[in-house]
């Protein structure tokens, strides 16, 4: 059988992810502060209106959208501009109006989804969800609903989420990882005094992936997947060692 | 007789595009609605409730929402009920969305700026 992929455009991603995410699907980026999943999402988006003809939303909880415009500017993506086409639409909003305007019929959402033809969705971030419930069983239920939802309306989508730790491995109440289609995280790592970036392509359902961590950057072109990390062990740990050490350490000292 | 100080800042302020003047003087009366509208324009595709809207305006609620009813009232905002929320989003209209665009644009210009100030301190009196 033939599936179709979404491919993001995003070099080295597209490969891990065999080919691209799966249509209709939604796929979880989460990452401590900084480590890029904004620029990812943005990227997506992009690629997708100027690669693919496939226009997109990015749905914001936090972040104004003057600052998104302002962001993609400065890798040469001309967030205005595509707007102006009516090919891109930032939507400032917040988890509980998004959620009851996407539930309803006719809503804003689902209005500017058939006005522009859209195909991709960023939200950013369903973090933001947690402040409507404390109840984790609840919450599950919301954002099951709330992805549902966007797939029912055809869309592919990348949902950011962060996660609270800087370096190492983040302990989450992770509902959001079961209801989604692929979980990708991205994690800082700490080798010889400096900080490098991993990503992981920890899930991706219905679809073989790279099982390696790779390195990543976020350079003036945007998001770039690089080699994997060579003779290094326990990289989502934040603080990997080298491969030899760990083995004196387990077969030599031990004796 | 040779005018007032008052009349004559009056008519030296009085000297702007009459669409703008109309628009300072009845729609973009207080400088909450000059904020609101100034984020509705560089975030345009923003939906929300009164709640949100004056967090993300900085200010609190019940400053923003007499403030955002007038500006629905003159239909540079929209209002509309989601399960008996009342949501806040920018009118649609192109024409109004033409005369926002203009506004701002004009306020780039620091001599408006100064005109705009005065006519909605004048209006405050």
């Amino acid at each position: 059988m033939n599936i179709e992929r979404v491919t993001t455009g995003i070099k080295g991603l597209d490969g891990m992810l065999g080919g691209g995410f799966l249509r209709d699907t939604a796929n979880l980026v989460e990452g401590a502060p900084g480590t890029g999943k904004t620029t990812l999402g943005m990227q997506f988006i992009y690629n997708g209106i100027v690669q693919a003809n496939e226009p997109g939303l990015i749905i914001t909880f936090e972040e104004f959208p003057k600052q998104y415009y302002r962001d993609a500017a400065a890798f040469g993506w001309d967030f205005y501009d595509l707007e102006k086409k009516g090919l891109l639409k930032i939507i400032m909003t917040s988890p509980e109006v998004s959620r009851m305007d996407i539930e309803s019929v006719g809503g804003m959402i689902e209005t500017y989804i058939a006005q522009m033809g859209a195909r991709r969705v960023v939200v950013d971030s369903m973090t933001h969800f947690g402040r409507l419930t404390e109840d984790a069983i609840e919450l599950r239920g919301i954002e099951f609903n709330f992805i549902n939802a966007l797939k029912r309306e055809g869309l592919t989508s990348i949902l950011t989420r962060e996660s609270p730790v800087l370096l190492g491995e983040a302990p989450q109440d992770d509902n959001l990882g079961f209801v989604v289609d692929s979980y990708l995280m991205l994690r800082y790592v700490e080798i010889e005094s400096a900080i490098r970036k991993a990503l992981l392509v920890l899930k991706m359902r219905g679809s073989d992936h790279a099982k390696d961590i790779r390195q990543f950057d976020v350079t003036e072109h945007g998001f770039e997947v690089q080699s994997k990390f060579e003779g290094q062990e326990g990289i989502l740990s934040g603080s990997p060692r080298r491969m030899a050490d760990s083995f004196v350490e387990a077969f030599i000292k031990s004796k | 007789m040779a005018p007032s100080g008052d009349d004559f800042t009056a008519r030296l302020m009085d000297d702007m595009d009459p669409v703008l003047l109309d628009f300072v003087k009845t729609k973009v009366n207080s400088f909450i609605k000059w904020d609101l509208v100034r984020f509705f324009y560089e975030n345009p595709h923003t939906a929300d409730t009164v709640e949100n809207i004056a967090k993300y305006a900085g200010r609190n609620v019940t400053a923003v929402e007499p403030e955002l009813e007038d500006l629905v009232e003159s239909g540079i905002m929209e209002k509309r009920l989601l399960d008996s929320t009342p949501i806040y989003s920018l009118a649609t209209d192109d024409e109004m969305r033409a005369l926002v665009d203009k506004f701002i644009l004009a306020c780039e210009d620091r001599h408006f700026r100064v005109k705009a100030v005065y006519h909605i301190i004048r209006g405050m009196r």
